[in-house]
């Protein structure tokens, strides 16, 4: 099995003519950037460049030849790097993205990750990494989505009541609240539509959580406040604020979590020991994921709903490169 | 000298800036007059120019080695020479253990914390030079939780920005292999169960191999699964006198412990050297079960690869060949031709069961109905009806305190 080189023929001869124009040809095809599972796909750095790049793009996104040629010439590049030696790789390929900032790892040990083998005498069971350190980003045309939309699960907010509250009177007079102060110095309080729950300190700030979407966790918000409000404080909705937001989706192919590990350690942590799933801490948007063997993702550490769909957006390539296993 | 003072008792010009004791004095060095003094105490303005030395500078406590540290590093050469670890090793381990003890964060945590940050700096040094240590020896020999463990772990390692490769399994395979007591007959070991070190360690590495392949291995502990597949390679080298050994009881042999998951690690190996055994059109007449199956492990075995891609139907290419269709379908007027590239779909009988990790095959859960999406501006009007129903009526409250007060007479009687 000849693991290092799994683009499909058809791929690799339309590959060969420098910078010729076969119309008639799909150049594009969904397939290609992602066939080698090698490529690291767009973990956009905060650097400069990668901005630069990301403007370049969308100009060729509206120009579909030179987009085209592109994407030929960086299957040239893929294809050189393949052929290439590891460390070479890496040092050709830096002009296309400088390496991830965020790796403060010792070079030391580099080496080690990319020439392991997973077992002796063997065939590598996922693609061995040549080009793991420097993301290329490839021009994805826009109609290149995953087709997948996050589900949000929960959302987290806060909000100030502005006035000092009595939590005794509140769990007295409340039949949806429960205070237990040796455990926690808050009053736990519920309300069923949007079913969600809240903590109710006694400065008067309160956090509110389970509810599905931002409209809800105020409107859920504003419940609460009018029930502290009825009891009697005076309570006001002052400084509003989502604080977190969580989302799921599932891609529905198996993810080899120990191949996305090797080409993207400075990102992942995956300890099977630990935990079943790997931790992937995108940079931009500033989103970490839990990424499952099942293909089960959950998105979370959001402040909007945009960096959710765009974190997706951002690892859906990515995952669809550690789809093929033989 | 100074310019132009002269003693007002000899006229000389010889004058030392001296001090006595804290306070400074210029001196006359041919009479001794004290020309000027320094001023022994400061006003509180004073002090306020003055820069403060902080405690932790005049006791030089961040440049020397505290002593907790000492106790640390200590440790974890100990830790290092029980291990028998190399003696670079030792360094490694050492110089990570001063790096993080630089952090405040790290210098302030409880002794627990500092005690397993030991076991974490040896754990990151041994998968950095690709030393097979599982999490679980760590935490034996420090004596400590698998969760303060973890969190201590994951700390250290974002906070040094270290890189750890992954565990490294068939490392793993022959230490944990060579640590069962087997290959040797004993007292408790009768000799049909006495096996050659070697055969045992290939046999083991191409089962794990296997279950690699099969997704047996990613998202779980691999030592269960090494458990399971040393347990069948041993059972099927001599599978006459062993069939009838159970796990539980082959680990007691061998003195090594049962990890939990282990049974079920055994029954999906079996499970998926059935699947291939059904490919072999000498076994298929032979109808074998999850026992029987084990004699024939070793042809299983040498013909792996050809059987793996045979016996099961590719999940991932059948529905990345539905998705291409209908993509090729969307983007028909943009590419022509694009249909005429499309791999042809496989086509498979239905029979091939699917390679996708076993929580893929489970039936899918039942999940919560999700309600129904009703668009929510957050700025809706609030009734005081549905407020109402959250307070108690004055009724309520009495009742309550009432009751309250009657729990706690009862809570302070004495017990009769």
């Amino acid at each position: 099995m000849d693991q290092n080189n799994s683009l499909p023929p058809y791929a690799q001869g339309l590959a060969s003519p420098q910078g010729a124009m076969t119309p008639g040809i799909p150049i594009f095809s969904p397939m290609m950037p992602y066939g080698t599972g090698l490529t690291p796909q767009p973990i956009q750095s905060t650097n400069s460049l990668s901005i630069l790049e990301e403007q370049r793009q969308q100009q060729q996104q509206q120009q579909q030849q030179q987009q085209q040629q592109q994407q030929q010439q960086q299957q040239q590049q893929q294809q050189q790097q393949q052929q290439a030696a590891a460390a070479a790789a890496q040092q050709s390929a830096s002009q296309q993205a400088p390496p991830g900032a965020a790796g403060q790892t010792p070079q030391l040990f580099h080496s080690q990750t990319l020439t392991t083998a997973p077992l002796p005498g063997t065939t590598p069971l996922y693609p061995s990494p040549m080009t793991p350190m420097t993301p290329i980003t490839p021009a994805t045309p826009a109609s290149e989505s995953s087709g997948i939309v996050p589900q949000l699960q929960n959302i987290v907010s806060t909000v100030n009541l502005g006035c000092k509250l009595d939590l005794k009177t509140i769990a007295l007079r409340a039949r949806n609240a429960e205070y237990n102060p040796k455990r926690f110095a808050a009053v736990i309080m519920r309300i069923r539509e949007p079913r969600t729950t809240a903590l109710i300190f006694s400065s008067g700030k309160m956090v509110c959580t389970g509810a599905k979407s931002e409209e809800q966790s105020r409107l859920a918000a504003r419940k609460y406040a009018r029930v502290v409000q009825k009891l009697g404080f005076p309570a006001k909705f002052l400084d509003f604020k989502i604080q977190n937001m969580v989302g799921s989706c599932d891609v529905k192919f198996p993810i080899r979590l120990e191949g996305l590990v090797l080409t993207h350690q400075q990102f992942s942590s995956y300890e099977p020991e630990l935990f079943p799933g790997l931790i992937y801490r995108m940079i931009k948007p500033r989103i970490v994921l839990l990424i499952f063997v099942s293909g089960k993702v959950v998105l979370t550490g959001a402040k909007v709903r945009a960096e959710i769909y765009e974190a997706f957006e951002n690892i859906y390539p990515i995952l669809k490169g550690f789809r093929k296993t033989t | 000298m100074p310019g132009g003072r002269r003693c007002p008792d000899c006229d000389s010009t010889e004058l030392v800036e001296d001090s006595h004791y804290s306070q400074s004095q210029l001196v006359c060095s041919d009479c001794g007059c004290v020309i000027t003094e320094g001023v022994l105490t400061t006003t509180f303005a004073d002090e306020g120019h003055l820069r403060e030395v902080t405690y932790s500078q005049s006791t030089g406590e961040n440049e020397q080695v505290s002593r907790s540290q000492q106790r640390g590093l200590r440790r974890v050469r100990d830790l290092c020479r029980v291990l028998q670890l190399p003696s670079t090793f030792e360094d490694t381990a050492v110089a990570y253990y001063q790096q993080a003890y630089r952090h405040s964060g790290i210098r302030a945590a409880r002794l627990q914390k500092k005690e397993v940050l030991v076991g974490c700096c040896v754990l990151i040094t041994c998968r950095q030079h690709n030393w097979p240590l599982t999490m679980g020896t760590i935490c034996t020999l420090i004596y400590a939780d698998l969760d303060v463990f973890s969190g201590t772990y994951m700390q250290i390692v974002k906070l040094l920005g270290l890189d750890v490769p992954s565990l490294c399994l068939a490392d793993l395979v022959k230490t944990y292999c060579s640590s069962f007591r087997l290959f040797q007959a004993s007292p408790s070991v009768p000799a049909k169960y006495v096996e050659d070190k070697e055969k045992m360690l290939s046999r083991t590495l191409q089962l794990v191999e296997l279950a690699n392949e099969t997704w047996l291995v990613t998202g779980r502990h691999p030592l269960p699964v090494i458990t399971a597949a040393t347990f069948l390679a041993w059972q099927s080298l001599q599978p006459s006198g062993r069939l009838t050994c159970s796990l539980a009881r082959f680990c007691k042999l061998a003195n090594v412990d049962l990890p939990y998951p282990a049974t079920s690690r055994l029954q999906e190996l079996l499970a998926v050297l059935l699947q291939m055994a059904e490919q072999l059109a000498w076994l298929q007449i032979l109808k074998l079960n999850k026992r029987s199956v084990v004699k024939h492990i070793g042809d299983l075995l040498q013909h792996r690869h050809t059987l793996v891609r045979k016996a099961f139907r590719d999940g991932t290419a059948e529905m990345e060949a539905c998705e291409r269709e209908v993509q090729g379908q969307r983007q028909g007027e943009e590419e022509v031709g694009d249909s005429s590239l499309d791999l042809p779909v496989r086509k498979r009988p239905a029979s091939p069961a699917l390679l996708l990790p076993p929580c893929m095959l489970k039936p899918p859960k039942q999940l919560r109905p999700t309600p129904p999406v009703c668009t929510v501006t957050g700025d809706e009007n609030i009734s005081d009806s549905e407020i109402e129903q959250y307070l108690r009526t004055p009724e309520e409250v009495r009742d309550f305190q009432r009751a309250q007060a009657a729990g706690q007479a009862a809570k302070s009687l004495p017990n009769p």
